[in-house]
């Protein structure tokens, strides 16, 4: 190899997609050519300045710690002035949820028998199907799915889209064989 | 054919494959299953230290995680998530079906069980399940984690999608990278090892589920173990559900489960093909999904109006009929679970 290396070539080496000997070729070209080894450095150095770009941009995944904190205030079922001083306030959150949570069972039970339906958060749904789903040896979200789920409940900055709406007209997908 | 009458065919194609399966000292397994089992079982028999970068996306997003794993042979792993920031710096340690989640930002361990976690049971049978409904095909792999892999094209048998493909250690049948697939081919999660070493010698620290000091130790969940005993699964529910009639194929019921939740008894079955799961919850109380932060989209089929909304690849649609409240949840496309629920309200 006594060509100078290309950026392919370099890119390749660099995530180590190389086959092994292409990549031994490779190392030894960049131990013996300063001008090679200058390149792979700035290859280097832009791919660090990419990571870093994108760990900054990972700043923008919501907090675990809210999502569970709005969970508590939902099931403990707050007034709405709760609610409101929840969140314009939310370092005392917690306390406020706790007092709307005694108050609601002193006082509020015996007239709660004909009040609001209960409800399941949809978390719980999103959590057991993942338990489950973590019987298959190739699933690799393993026990961490909840946690996977309470950040994704937290995220209040983008609805699900619906990009595909059109296709709820058309016929049902290829792998939809009526088995009746 | 109805749905419900595919069980005993599906459990007898399972038991014919584990019958021959036994026999598979004499008789030529082809490449592609060994490869798949071998997969399978490797994590019970490799230990290792790694770095695993994940990626899910859904339909406007995709969420990544950076998760730094020790694992020993045979069950027990530390995750140490590096992102999302979320969960920066947060670890799981999983021993069998036990799992300790310590949340360093409000230093709290939360303590879960999951039977299913540690079931070799469920997991042949998962097995049996792909061998049935999936073709295994080898093909050239790639250099992952420094390592030579080969790659393993799973294609479903009754449509001829590409589900899944995975990247295996060509010594140690780890699997190094993974690409699931929507039906419509579209990339649904990515997952792949960026770094690696094959070691035993872990400290034993590693693995300490010891509550650190200053540290509040909670109960988690405690999953039940469902049952295939689907009849008693509903006789315990107390109330007569709605099954499907129209699943993507390969898909069957495989267990339940009937729990109380919020003081709300839901009957939760299961289907499978093997490779992906799809839940049917069920209560006949009233109780409709509360959504909290999620912000779900409506979504009209057959004159109702239901309530979706994704969590990376996983996929929820919610409706009522009939005085049942319906949620069904499963990695697939949004036009494929309103298909399904069509068939549950019919």
């Amino acid at each position: 190899m006594s060509e100078h290396l290309n950026n392919p070539l370099l890119i390749d080496y660099l995530r180590r997609e190389l086959p092994p000997e292409d990549d031994a070729l490779v190392l030894a070209h960049l131990e013996k050519c300063s001008a090679c080894r200058r390149e792979y450095e700035v290859e280097v150095s832009l791919s660090d300045a990419l990571r870093a770009a994108a760990a900054r941009e990972e700043l923008e995944f919501p907090s675990m710690i809210a999502a569970r904190v709005w969970e508590e205030i939902r099931n403990a079922k707050p007034s709405p002035i709760a609610q409101l001083a929840a969140f314009f306030r939310p370092a005392i959150a917690v306390p406020l949820v706790a007092a709307a949570a005694l108050a609601a069972f002193f006082f509020a039970t015996p007239f709660g028998q004909h009040g609001i339906a209960p409800t399941i958060n949809a978390a719980y749904y999103l959590e057991a199907h993942a338990a489950l789903q973590a019987q298959n040896p190739l699933d690799e979200r393993g026990p961490a799915a909840a946690q996977f789920i309470e950040i994704a409940a937290q995220d209040t900055s983008t609805s699900t889209a619906l990009a595909d709406d059109v296709n709820l007209g058309l016929a049902a997908p290829a792998a939809f064989d009526a088995v009746r | 054919m109805p749905f419900v009458k595919l069980g005993p065919v599906v459990a007898l194609a399972a038991s014919l494959i584990a019958g021959s399966a036994q026999h598979s000292a004499a008789a030529a397994v082809d490449p592609g299953t060994q490869l798949l089992r071998q997969a399978m079982d490797a994590p019970r028999a490799v230990s290792y230290v790694g770095q695993l970068e994940t990626v899910r996306f859904s339909s406007n997003r995709a969420n990544a995680t950076i998760v730094r794993i020790w694992h020993l042979a045979p069950s027990m792993t530390r995750r140490w998530y590096l992102a999302p920031e979320a969960l920066y710096n947060d670890y799981i340690i999983t021993r069998g079906s036990s799992s300790y989640q310590f949340d360093t930002k409000r230093s709290e361990l939360k303590i879960s069980h999951n039977p299913v976690l540690d079931d070799q049971v469920a997991a042949e049978d998962s097995l049996n399940r792909v061998l049935t409904n999936f073709r295994a095909s080898v093909a050239r792999g790639e250099i992952v984690a420094g390592r030579q892999t080969t790659s393993l094209i799973l294609v479903n048998k009754y449509t001829g999608e590409r589900v899944m493909r995975l990247w295996l250690d060509t010594k140690t049948h780890l699997v190094l990278k993974k690409e699931e697939y929507h039906g419509n081919g579209a990339v649904a999660s990515e997952t792949r090892f960026e770094e690696l070493r094959y070691t035993s010698a872990i400290p034993a620290a590693m693995f300490s589920t010891e509550t650190p000091s200053g540290f509040v130790q909670v109960a988690g969940r405690d999953y039940a173990m469902p049952s295939a005993d689907i009849d008693r699964v509903i006789h315990e529910a107390g109330f007569t559900p709605i099954k499907p009639t129209n699943l993507p194929q390969g898909f069957a019921l495989i267990s339940g489960d009937a729990t109380t939740v919020n003081g709300v008894r839901t009957l939760h079955l299961t289907y499978s093909d093997g490779l992906r799961t799809l839940s049917l919850f069920e209560n006949a109380t009233g109780a409709a999904a509360d959504f909290g932060a999620l912000r779900p989209q409506t979504v009209q089929f057959e004159g109702h109006d239901a309530q979706y909304v994704e969590d990376g690849p996983t996929t929820l649609l919610t409706w009522k009929e009939h005085g049942l409240y319906f949620a069904l949840v499963g990695d697939l496309l949004r036009t494929e679970l309103v298909e399904i629920a069509k068939s549950v309200v019919l």
